[in-house]
């Protein structure tokens, strides 16, 4: 492709005025290194820039600049300074939740006069961020974490789903009478402060056992589920916006789908086998159900797509798939994926 | 069964990937993009302002906007680069218009007027930079339409020979053809500007 003189030719116009897509741009250099007309040629092309661009004639080519040789480096540390950094330094476990709070704040910069915008259930984009709050909380208060907002009156023995829909509700009838940017406010402060803990920051005491909203899992899965939580919903009110919510980046992604495999072989332990795969950033295959039998059916689906399943934002039949063999093992599978219902 | 990578475009899934690291708050997607596309943003703006103090300005506020709200940036509906150099061109032209403003504002007000040498350019630079965005901008006005046109998008606003062909609906060799033209056109109009005496001479 070096060779191609008039290729090379034709692009020395551009080239000068930077104006190269990337893939022709790697054309020029080695061309003109062993072609005098066309190095005589762009030179030429290059001072008539310096002459357009004002500047001191330096020599350098206006396509150095692409690579960010620019000065060093004021701009981008101011830039950054624009936001909040994502909390650096959590462990693995809670990294996932980290990347959702920054997502989710990254998404409600979009939604200035647009709280009302109607997103799940009966919830418009306030109502659902106070879920959050609600949802958060139990966490929170289980990692020694001062709740932010009054207390609901459950009484003892409420089943936990009844008691966590009534918090959910008590939460959202007290911001509906705050500022959507209150409950922004009080949200992140709580996301803050559960990041903050020392289980955020410490595999070992993430290590213990705590019972949050009937399910008894490590700290460390609470956090993914935390996560879980917070993007769903994220995606949710992107969805209501028009604006997609990319899905959390491949490690978390990865966090995500074991940890909802887990969960869900934990309700499949003596159901049909089936062989199971999730592909996506990291292919893997696990055999669900009892290990006594057969492989009856083999089940394929992609990770957002799982956990959008398993977030109850698909409906068993509709989730894209491949699958083979026993259809009743899979409907089950499927089924019980959706119905794990820990959102 | 092995299914094959699907060959995509490279770029837009690059944009699509750093955008979703933006959006979840990763500041090294930040630093490559000030990395990739730093130098283009500046290009962009000091051609509009002629400064390189407005130009640091402008992309502090470009990457600043990018950072903050990623979803200002959609990679579903252009590149990156485009986006970037669009905004660059946008901050610069508004700064450019604020500083017009400011020069009105000070010339109605003669105690300004006299402040101006101490904290502007001296007054021989500032002449200078007046004459050569004249020469400049009467060069560009002498470029026939078409090449002017290709000169704006692929000069003053960043955008390849590529984008710019198709913005325009061109084949990308007249593209490339008008934009060579120009410069020649350019260079001899910047390099050896018409002088009043020797054109009523000739």
């Amino acid at each position: 492709m070096t060779n191609d003189h008039d290729g090379v030719r034709g692009l020395l116009a551009a080239w000068a005025v930077g104006a190269l897509p990337p893939g022709d741009a790697r054309t020029v250099p080695p061309h003109l290194a062993g072609c005098e007309s066309c190095a005589t040629e762009a030179e030429r092309l290059r001072d008539t820039v310096r002459l357009l661009d004002g500047g001191p004639s330096d020599g350098r080519p206006p396509t150095s600049a692409l690579n960010g040789s620019g000065s060093a480096d004021g701009a981008l540390a101011m830039a950054l300074r624009s936001r909040g950094p994502r909390t650096p330094g959590v462990a693995p476990h809670a990294a996932p939740y980290a990347a959702a709070v920054a997502g989710l704040q990254a998404l409600v910069r979009e939604l200035d006069g647009r709280w009302g915008t109607p997103v799940v259930h009966d919830w418009d984009a306030q109502a659902t961020v106070a879920h959050l709050i609600a949802a958060d909380e139990h966490l929170a208060v289980a990692l020694g974490v001062a709740p932010r907002l009054p207390a609901s009156h459950i009484p003892e023995g409420t089943p936990a789903g009844d008691a966590w829909d009534r918090r959910t509700a008590d939460v959202i009838a007290h911001e509906h009478t705050r500022t959507p940017e209150e409950t922004v406010a009080t949200w992140a402060a709580q996301a803050a402060a559960l990041l903050a803990t020392p289980e955020a920051w410490d595999p070992e005491p993430a290590a213990r056992a705590v019972t949050v909203m009937g399910l008894r899992l490590p700290v460390t899965d609470h956090f993914v589920i935390r996560a879980f939580e917070a993007w769903i919903h994220t995606d949710d009110i992107g969805r209501a916006l028009g604006l997609p919510v990319p899905p959390p980046p491949d490690k978390h992604l990865d966090h995500l789908v074991r940890l909802a495999v887990r969960i869900l072989g934990l309700a499949l332990h003596d159901a049909p086998p089936v062989l199971f795969e999730v592909t996506g950033p990291t292919d893997t295959s696990w055999v669900l159900g009892s290990g006594d039998d057969p492989v009856t059916a083999e089940l394929t689906l992609d990770a957002v797509d799982f956990c959008l399943l398993v977030g109850g934002r698909y409906a068993p039949a509709e989730v894209p798939r491949a699958e083979t063999g026993d259809t009743g093992a899979v409907r089950n599978v499927l089924e019980t994926a959706a119905a794990l219902a820990w959102l | 069964m092995v299914v094959p990578v699907e060959p995509t475009l490279e770029q837009p899934s690059i944009d699509v990937e750093l955008h979703r690291r933006l959006v979840y708050g990763d500041e090294s997607a930040l630093r490559e993009a000030y990395a990739t596309y730093g130098g283009l943003v500046r290009r962009v703006a000091v051609r509009v302002t002629q400064s390189t103090a407005a130009a640091e300005d402008v992309a502090q506020e470009v990457f600043a906007q990018l950072w903050s709200r990623p979803y200002g940036f959609d990679p579903r509906r252009g590149s990156l680069r485009t986006w970037l150099s669009m905004l660059a061109h946008r901050r610069a032209v508004d700064w450019v218009r604020s500083e017009s403003r400011h020069r009105k504002d000070a010339r109605a007000d003669d105690s300004a007027l006299a402040a101006i040498p101490d904290t502007g350019p001296g007054p021989d630079e500032a002449v200078v930079d007046r004459e050569r965005s004249l020469l400049l901008h009467t060069a560009l006005a002498e470029l026939p339409r078409t090449q002017r046109e290709v000169v704006h998008l692929a000069y003053f606003a960043g955008r390849t020979y590529r984008q710019a062909a198709v913005e325009l609906g061109i084949p990308e060799g007249t593209a490339k053809t008008r934009l060579r033209s120009a410069l020649r056109k350019l260079a001899e109009s910047l390099a050896d500007p018409p002088d009043p005496a020797s054109v009523r001479g000739a």
